[in-house]
């Protein structure tokens, strides 16, 4: 060997010692802000030793290759393959030790690659966001890059799952690529997203407020149903993202993953029959009713904290992967409001993308009365719902458990909106609206001519002519709107037997007529 | 951000049914403060954050507003 052949391995190791180095002090840095390193969050959201760097020796946008230059190669963005409980994924995670992270023309456009990248193998994609914002200093080179970026998501949206995470500063245009994927989390205190900045937003509106009262973690998740989990430490959000992932087919044309829970599948629950109450008023926690019913501690929620009275989630039924939608009585009574809607029309949609089957309980008074419902648009975020269910060409199964008035019974998955399946409980009360409200106007004549004093006799009692006549659930079997009246405790061998009936139906698409697309009310 | 005396609102209008809790008492935010009848249906409300009671603003059977405040914390 001569001088001139071991040269080029020696510049290798060189770059290579001076990549390692760069990592540590980027750990170094992380960590004084709380904060782990990209490389640092790759390793715990990855399986073990399956991470595939790529593109990592990019330099930003003016710079030409210079071997000394450790830092800057990458432009401050990790990307490439791995593997999550050893399926494939494509991820990316920016590196703010560089610049603030902030997204120059290369940065940008390694992130649109992956996302190709992530489309073109047909794997879910994961994107760690921790970011100063675009870089000034590139101008319009930075905003059209992420331009493509933002096109990318939508491309592959519905195609493969695509999973955000912010783990630092989200700020400006840069908070659209992850509003554009399926689910975004957070970390608590070290992270936010806002469209402006605090600074700013008190030069305009004089308003004061911190980046965690604007756009924190808690806030997000809370109140703006942007985010949907905030998890206290990087590692927690990185390990969440792994459970979510294992509920999930790695892109639309695979079903999702079926793993063996132990559970039995004909198991009968005589507590269920007394956790929901025959008393119409009375509320209790779904949530307890959704977690007897699917496997043992299968239940994964999603937007646990916004728009409390729905529960979406996901959740096994022997195995099997379901999309679990249910009104929450124990919150505002389980009525139908703006973000609630919102919050069900997505996750079916969401569902509906991902060959998730659908699963709904339907518990509610309707929808909220009054001005700010109404002037806030609940006409067209009600819609959605309707759109959304009836969109839907997954399996799709309704258990009506309780009451279930008016649009919001119709909106809740009903048969005309091609619910497959259609359940009553004994408790179930399906009517245009309940019997004080539907007697008051029906009998109004026979009430007022009655003494004050024996008013609420008669009422009363027509009260319960009415649910014997009108609103039990065998009113709505007899005419085939729901397909059976079954026990609480009966539930889970029910809902598998239907369930595997359903999943082996050929996979249908789209029942609408041809055209572009519809024009679903957002 | 500051929860200095969190004001405890209504999400929606109704009737005070139930009031379950008094001054001084510790509370969080799975505790039900009082419950409202609206749609025909029993509605606890509870606080965002945890805290002692200060003062109920509200009796029972008194009418409430959406937005009204019903309970304040320290």
């Amino acid at each position: 060997m001569n001088e001139r052949n071991i040269d080029p391995y020696r510049k290798l190791e060189r770059i290579r010692k001076r990549l390692k180095e760069k990592w540590i002090r980027a750990s170094e840095r992380q960590r004084a802000k709380g904060k782990l390193s990209a490389m640092e969050r790759l390793e715990i959201l990855l399986d073990p030793g399956s991470f595939v760097p790529l593109q990592s020796l990019v330099m930003p946008m003016y710079a030409e290759f210079n071997e000394e230059q450790a830092d800057a190669m990458g432009d401050g963005i990790v990307v490439g393959y791995g593997t999550v409980g050893g399926r494939p994924v494509v991820v990316f995670a920016e590196d703010f030790s560089y610049k603030g992270g902030s997204m120059g023309r290369s940065h940008l456009e390694k992130m649109e690659w992956a996302i190709k990248l992530a489309i073109e193998f047909g794997v879910p994609l994961i994107g760690l966001y921790d970011s100063g914002g675009a870089r000034i200093q590139e101008g319009v080179h930075s905003l059209t890059a992420l331009g493509g970026v933002f096109f990318q998501n939508v491309m592959a949206s519905g195609w493969i799952p695509q999973i955000a995470v912010i783990m630092g500063p989200c700020a400006g245009g840069a908070v659209y690529s992850p509003a554009l994927t399926d689910f975004v989390f957070m970390v608590d205190k070290t992270s936010y997203m806002f469209i402006t900045g605090p600074k700013v937003v008190k030069a305009v509106t004089g308003e004061d407020v911190d980046s965690e009262q604007l756009g924190g973690a808690s806030v997000q998740t809370r109140k703006s149903g942007v985010a949907t989990l905030m998890a206290k430490g990087d590692k927690e959000a990185l390990l969440a993202v792994r459970k979510l992932l294992s509920y999930l087919p790695s892109n639309a044309g695979e079903d999702p993953p079926r793993v063996n829970t132990g559970d039995p599948w004909d198991r009968i629950d005589g507590e269920l029959n007394r956790i929901i109450p025959a008393d119409q008023r009375k509320p209790y926690d779904v949530k307890e009713v959704i977690r007897r019913i699917f496997d043992k501690d299968s239940f994964y929620e999603i937007q646990q904290f916004f728009a409390q009275n729905a529960v979406v989630g996901f959740a096994r039924l022997n195995g099997y992967v379901v999309g679990i939608v249910a009104n929450q009585p124990k919150f505002l009574g389980g009525v139908l409001d703006i973000d609630s809607s919102d919050k069900i029309a997505r996750f079916v949609r969401f569902c509906d993308a991902f060959n998730i089957p659908l699963i709904t309980f339907v518990d509610t008074p309707g929808y909220m009365p009054g001005t700010a419902q109404e002037h806030g648009g609940i006409i067209r975020h009600g819609a959605k719902v309707i759109y959304a269910y009836s969109e839907a060409t997954v399996p799709k199964i309704t258990v009506i458990v309780r009451k279930a008035y008016g649009g919001a019974y119709i909106a809740m998955c009903s048969r005309k909106l091609g619910a497959d399946v259609v359940y009553a409980y004994p408790t179930a009360e399906i009517a245009v609206m309940g019997p004080e409200g539907a007697i008051e106007i029906i009998y109004k004549k026979e009430i007022e001519a009655t003494p004050p004093e024996e008013r609420e006799e008669l009422i009363r009692k027509l009260a319960d002519e009415y649910r014997e006549k009108w609103s039990n659930p065998y009113v709505a079997a007899a005419s085939a709107y729901v397909d059976g009246v079954i026990e609480p405790k009966e539930t889970r061998p029910t809902l598998y037997k239907t369930l595997c009936t359903l999943l082996k139906r050929k996979k249908r698409f789209s029942k609408m007529p041809t055209k572009r697309h519809g024009n679903m009310p957002v | 951000m500051l929860a200095m005396g969190e004001e405890v609102t209504s999400p929606l209008s109704g009737k005070v049914l139930r009031i379950n809790v008094k001054p001084g008492d510790t509370v969080n935010d799975s505790t039900s403060l009082l419950v409202l009848e609206s749609m025909k249906m029993e509605i606890d409300i509870y606080p965002s954050s945890s805290g002692k009671v200060k003062e109920i603003l509200v009796k029972e059977g008194d009418n409430v507003e959406v937005g009204q405040v019903l309970a304040v914390l320290e």
